[in-house]
C-alpha cells in the first residue's frame, strides 16, 4: 500500500458501501414483513362482499387495499390504527373500538369554535384511502358536500362562487376550525371579498335596522342567500325583497312602506319583468340594492332630489326633457309643490302610458285638473288662470273625448315630459308654435296646410310680430268650441266679423301695422254687412271673401281677392259673378278718389234731399202759418158779424 | 174729369174725386209704398229700435222674411204702376187725368201767387184747378220715384243676373241710388203729402177722400176753387139743357164707374 491515506479511504467508503447494504437489505427485509401483516388482513378484507351484521345491520368490510397502499398510511399497518385486533377471530375485537388517530397525530388540535369538533378525522381524510390536507383541498367543495347534503347547502353547486371557485372554507374557514356563519357575521365574512358592497350595505336602511335590534332585518344572505349566492335580479326581488315586504305582518297597514303599498307595484308596467323577464324596473333599479337608504330627504334614490337619476337611468331622454319643463325647473328650484315623475305616473304602480287606461286622454285630464284647478295651485301669471284651465271641460275637445272620440287633451297641447310655460320660444303652446302644435300629425293639419303661407302665419313666425293671430287667438284655447257651438265667437257672423274687427278695426293695431283703416265700416254699410247686421245667416262675413286659414293680401296670386280669383271667389254665392268685371274696389273707404261717380251721385242725392224736402217743409210752414192767421181773421169777422 | 157728383142725401153736395178703380190704386200704391218703406230702412238701419222690435217679434228668420216681404210689395207696386200706366192709356178718365196733371203755365204763375198770399203780398189765393202745382209735382215725383226705385232694385234684385252686364261698379251705383232715392220719395210723402191729406188744419185729422173717393163743396172751395167753378158753371148749362137726364144720373150715381162714362159721352 503505496499510500496509507487512500487505503485508509478505501477502507471507510467499503465499510460505509456494506454498512448502507446491510441497511437497504433490513429495511426491504422489515418492509416485506410488514407488507406480509396488511396483505394478511387484505386477503380477505379485499373480497367486496365481505360483510359484517351489526345490530341487524350489514356494515362493509371491504378495504380498497390497493388504494390503501397509494394513500398516506400506505405504509402503516392495519393494526396501527385497529388495535387489540386478533386475526384469528371473528370478529377481531368484540368490542367497538374508535380509532384513535390522535395516538400519532398529536400535533392536531381543534380550534375553539370548531364546528367539526364531533366529526370524526376521517368523515373528511377518508378511513382507509387517506388524503393530505393538501389533497382533501383540490376536491373541497365535493368532500363537503358528500357530507352536507341540505339542499341549501347542495345548492352551493350551481352558485357563481362555485363557477369562481371560491370554496367552503374561503367562507367557513378550513382545516380543522371550521366556522359556523352567523347572519351578522355573513357581511364581514362577505365583505372580505366583497368590500364595496358592503360598506353600502352598511350605510343602509337594512343595516340600520339591524343595529337598532331587529333581527328580522335582512344581511346579505337574506337577499343572496347563504350557498345559492343569487345574483339574478329577478331571483334576488321575488325571493329577497318580496318574501319581507309582502308580508302583511312586518309591514301592516296602508300607508307608504305597507305591504298593500309594495304588492301595488305587481300592476305596474314595471312588473312584466317578472311576468315574462322583459327589460324593466325591479326594486333594485329605483331603490339601489346594496345602499336601500332611510327615508331621509337627501338620501334615497327615490327621494325628489335623486328621483331624476334613478328614473333616468332608464328614461333618460323623458327625464332630459321634463328637466326643461317647467315642473322640472320648479322642482330643480326645490319648490315642494313641483310634481315629480312619481306624482304623474305614481310610485309603485306605474302605468304604461300607452296601453294603460290611467293615462287615456280623458283620464289624463283629471291628472292634470287634480292640481291645475279650484286655486289648487297659486298661478302669477293672472288670476283668471284656473278658471281658464277648468274651461276645458266646456271644450268641445273635451266633449269629443267624453263622446269616445280621439281629441286632444292637456298633453297634446302642452306636451307632457317637455311642458314648458307660454312665454318659453320652445313651448309647445307658445305663440309661435301654437299653429305646429294645433296642426301636429292625427290633428288639424289641413287646416295648418292652409294656414301655412297666410298673411296671418307669415307675419307671426317670419316676421316675428307679438300681435299676429294664431289658432288661439280666433278659436280660443281651452274652451274651445264646435265650428257650430254657440258659444263659439266664430260660429255667427256677427261673431267672426267682431273678431276680425278686434284688430282690423283697432286704432292701436292699425297704427301700428299699417292696417288699411275703414274696411269694417265699409263692410258693415254694405248689403253684406247689413245683412249680417239684420241677422242673415247666409250673407257674406270676412271669411267667405277672405277664407279664414289661408287669408292672403290681394297681391298675391294665391289669395282668393287677388284680382285674378275675385269672380271665382264671389262666384260661390253669385253664379253671375264669374263673368263679371269688378272695376270698383270692394272696401271704399274714400269715395271722391276710389269712386268719384259713387261720391258724386251720393253727393247730389244730399244736395237734392236737402233742397226738396226743405222747400217742402217751409212751404208747409207757410202754409200753415196764413191757414192760422186766416182762421184768426175769420174768427174775429164772425164775432163782428154775429153770424 | 167731371167729378161732378152731386149727392144730396145730407145738405152738403159731394163731389167725386177718386173713383172706386183709382182708390184701389192708391191703396195699393200707399200700402206696398209703407211696405217698401218699412222692411226697406229695416235693412238700411238693423239696430233701430223698431227694427229690434221686429226681429223679436218674427223670431230669427225676420231678416229673411223682410226680404220677401219687400219684394212682394215691389212687384205690387210696379204691377199698381204698370196697371196705372195701362190705366192712363187706355181709359177716357185716365188720359183726363195725365192731361190735367200736365204742368202748365199757369202752374208758374200759382206758385209766385200763392207765395206772395204766404208772405202778405197778396190777399188772394191763386185758384187752384183739379191739380194743384203740389198735387202734380207730388205725381210726377212719385213716377219718377218709381222708375229709379224699380230700375236699381230690379238690379239688386237679380244682381247675380245683371253684376256681368253692369259691373260690381254698377251694383255700387244702384245700391246708393236705391238708398237716397228711398230717402228722399219717403221724405217727399212724409213732408208734404202727409201734410196736406194729415196734418192740413183744413182736412185735419185725415182727409179721407182716399177712402170715400168723394170730397165735400167745402173742401173743393179751399182746395179746387177753380174746379169748382168749372162743375157749377157746366151744371148749370146741364140744368137747363135736360132736367131728366139730370134726374137720372142721380139715381145711377150710386156706381161711380158708369157715371164717368156717362161724363165722358157728355163732355164729348
Amino acid at each position: 500500500m503505496k499510500n496509507p491515506l487512500i487505503r485508509k479511504s478505501t477502507r471507510l467508503l467499503i465499510i460505509s458501501l456494506l454498512f448502507l447494504a446491510v441497511i437497504i437489505s433490513a429495511l426491504f427485509t422489515y418492509q416485506r414483513t410488514k407488507a406480509k401483516g396488511t396483505d394478511d388482513c387484505l386477503v380477505c378484507h379485499e373480497d367486496k362482499d365481505l360483510v359484517m351484521e351489526v345490530n341487524g345491520k350489514k356494515i362493509s368490510l371491504f378495504v380498497n387495499g390497493k388504494e390503501f397502499k397509494k394513500s398516506m398510511h400506505g405504509a402503516i399497518e392495519c393494526t396501527d390504527c385497529h388495535q387489540n385486533y386478533k386475526a384469528e377471530e371473528f370478529p377481531h375485537n368484540p368490542k367497538k373500538q374508535e380509532i384513535d388517530c390522535k395516538a400519532c397525530h398529536d400535533n392536531v388540535k381543534s380550534e375553539p369554535g370548531n364546528v367539526h369538533n364531533n366529526v370524526k378525522c376521517y368523515s373528511c381524510h377518508s378511513a382507509h384511502n387517506v388524503k393530505s390536507a393538501k389533497e382533501l383541498s383540490k376536491n373541497q367543495t365535493d368532500n363537503c358536500l358528500g357530507c352536507h347534503k341540505s339542499k341549501n347547502v347542495q345548492s352551493f353547486k350551481t352558485s357563481i362562487h362555485d363557477k369562481k371557485n371560491v370554496k367552503c372554507s374561503d367562507c367557513h374557514q378550513g382545516g380543522h376550525s371550521v366556522k359556523k356563519i352567523t347572519k351578522s357575521e355573513s357581511m364581514n365574512s362577505c365583505g372580505k371579498c366583497h368590500a364595496k358592497d358592503q360598506k353600502d350595505f352598511s350605510n343602509s336602511v337594512h343595516q340600520v335596522v339591524l343595529r337598532q335590534g331587529n333581527s328580522k332585518a335582512p344581511t346579505c344572505i337574506d337577499c343572496h342567500g347563504s350557498h345559492k349566492v343569487n345574483s339574478s335580479k329577478i331571483d334576488i326581488e321575488s325571493q329577497g325583497c318580496l318574501k319581507c315586504h309582502l308580508d302583511e305582518k312586518m309591514f301592516p297597514g296602508d300607508g307608504k312602506g305597507s305591504t298593500k303599498f309594495i304588492s301595488e307595484y305587481k300592476t305596474s308596467i314595471h312588473s312584466i319583468i317578472q311576468k315574462n323577464g322583459k327589460q324593466a324596473a325591479g326594486c333594485t333599479d329605483c331603490h339601489g340594492n346594496h345602499m336601500i337608504q332611510q327615508n331621509d330627504p337627501s338620501r334615497p334614490s327615490t327621494t325628489k332630489s335623486k328621483i331624476f337619476e334613478t328614473c333616468g337611468k332608464c328614461h333618460g331622454d323623458l327625464v332630459e326633457k321634463f328637466k326643461g319643463s317647467m315642473h322640472g325647473q320648479e322642482m330643480l328650484k326645490g319648490n315642494d309643490k313641483a310634481p315629480t315623475c312619481a306624482t304623474c305616473h305614481g310610485e309603485h304602480n306605474i302605468k304604461s302610458v300607452s296601453l294603460s287606461d290611467e293615462f287615456s286622454k280623458i283620464n289624463q285630464v283629471d291628472l292634470c285638473l287634480k292640481c291645475h284647478q279650484e286655486q289648487k295651485l297659486p298661478h302669477k301669471n293672472y288670476k283668471g288662470e284656473d278658471v281658464l284651465i277648468s274651461n276645458y271641460k266646456d271644450s268641445y275637445h273635451y266633449i269629443a273625448l267624453k263622446n269616445g272620440k280621439n281629441a286632444a287633451t292637456c298633453s297634446d297641447c302642452h306636451g307632457s315630459h317637455e311642458m314648458k310655460k307660454v312665454d318659453d320660444p320652445d313651448a309647445k303652446i307658445n305663440r309661435k308654435n301654437i299653429p305646429k302644435t294645433c296642426g301636429q300629425s292625427g290633428c288639424h293639419t289641413k287646416q295648418l296646410n292652409d294656414f301655412t303661407g297666410s298673411i296671418h302665419e307669415t307675419s307671426l313666425t317670419q316676421k316675428n310680430s307679438p300681435d299676429a293671430p294664431n289658432c288661439s287667438s280666433c278659436h280660443g284655447n281651452h274652451q274651445i268650441a264646435k265650428k257650430d257651438d254657440v258659444n263659439n265667437r266664430i260660429a255667427s257672423s256677427k261673431g267672426l266679423v267682431q273678431l276680425c274687427s278686434d284688430c282690423h278695426n283697432s286704432v292701436e293695431m292699425t297704427q301700428k301695422y299699417n292696417i288699411p283703416t275703414g274696411r269694417t265700416d265699409s263692410y258693415l254699410n254694405s248689403f253684406h254687412g247689413l245683412a249680417v247686421r239684420g241677422g242673415s245667416k247666409v250673407a257674406a262675413n270676412c271669411e267667405s271673401c277672405h277664407g279664414y286659414h289661408n287669408i292672403r293680401p290681394s297681391s298675391d296670386s294665391l289669395s282668393t281677392i287677388s284680382k285674378k280669383n275675385l269672380p271665382e271667389t264671389c262666384g260661390k254665392c253669385h253664379p253671375g259673378a264669374e263673368q263679371t268685371l269688378f272695376n270698383t274696389k270692394i272696401h271704399i273707404t274714400d269715395s271722391l278718389s276710389e269712386s268719384p261717380m259713387l261720391y258724386w251721385i251720393t253727393r247730389i242725392y244730399i244736395i237734392l234731399i236737402v233742397l226738396t224736402i226743405g222747400g217742402m217743409a217751409l212751404h208747409n210752414i207757410l202754409d200753415l202759418i196764413k191757414k192760422g192767421k186766416k182762421k184768426n181773421k175769420q174768427n174775429e169777422n164772425n164775432g163782428e158779424d154775429g153770424k | 174729369m167731371k167729378t161732378t157728383e152731386k149727392m144730396e142725401n145730407k145738405h152738403e153736395k159731394k163731389y167725386l174725386r177718386m173713383t172706386l178703380n183709382e182708390r184701389i190704386q192708391h191703396f195699393l200704391l200707399l200700402s206696398s209704398f209703407i211696405t217698401l218703406v218699412i222692411t226697406g230702412f229695416a235693412l238700411k238701419y238693423p239696430e233701430a229700435v223698431w227694427v229690434i222690435w221686429f226681429r223679436k217679434l218674427f223670431g230669427e228668420n225676420t231678416f229673411e222674411l223682410r226680404g220677401i216681404v219687400h219684394r212682394i210689395a215691389a212687384v205690387v207696386m210696379v204691377a199698381d204702376s204698370l196697371y196705372h200706366i195701362f190705366y192712363v192709356i187706355f181709359s177716357g178718365r185716365g188720359r183726363k187725368l195725365i192731361i190735367d196733371l200736365w204742368f202748365t203755365k199757369k202752374d208758374l204763375t200759382d206758385v209766385i201767387g200763392t207765395m206772395k198770399y204766404y208772405i202778405g203780398k197778396s190777399d188772394t189765393k191763386p185758384k187752384y184747378a183739379r191739380f194743384s202745382y203740389i198735387e202734380k209735382s207730388e205725381y210726377w215725383a212719385l213716377v219718377w220715384g218709381t222708375v229709379v226705385m224699380t230700375v236699381t232694385g230690379v238690379f239688386l234684385w237679380f244682381n247675380n243676373f245683371f253684376l256681368p252686364i253692369i259691373s260690381s261698379f254698377g251694383m255700387e251705383i244702384s245700391t246708393a241710388i236705391h238708398f237716397y232715392e228711398a230717402i228722399l220719395a219717403s221724405l217727399s210723402i212724409v213732408v208734404w203729402h202727409f201734410y196736406f191729406v194729415i196734418y192740413n188744419p183744413d182736412v185735419y185729422p185725415l182727409n179721407r177722400t182716399f177712402i170715400t173717393g168723394y170730397m165735400t163743396r167745402e173742401e173743393m172751395e179751399h182746395e179746387h176753387p177753380l174746379e169748382l167753378e168749372e162743375i157749377d158753371k157746366m151744371e148749370e148749362e146741364m140744368k137747363s139743357e135736360t132736367e131728366e137726364e139730370s134726374i137720372k144720373k142721380d139715381a145711377k150715381s150710386v156706381s161711380a164707374e158708369p157715371e164717368s162714362k156717362t161724363t165722358e159721352e157728355k163732355k164729348i
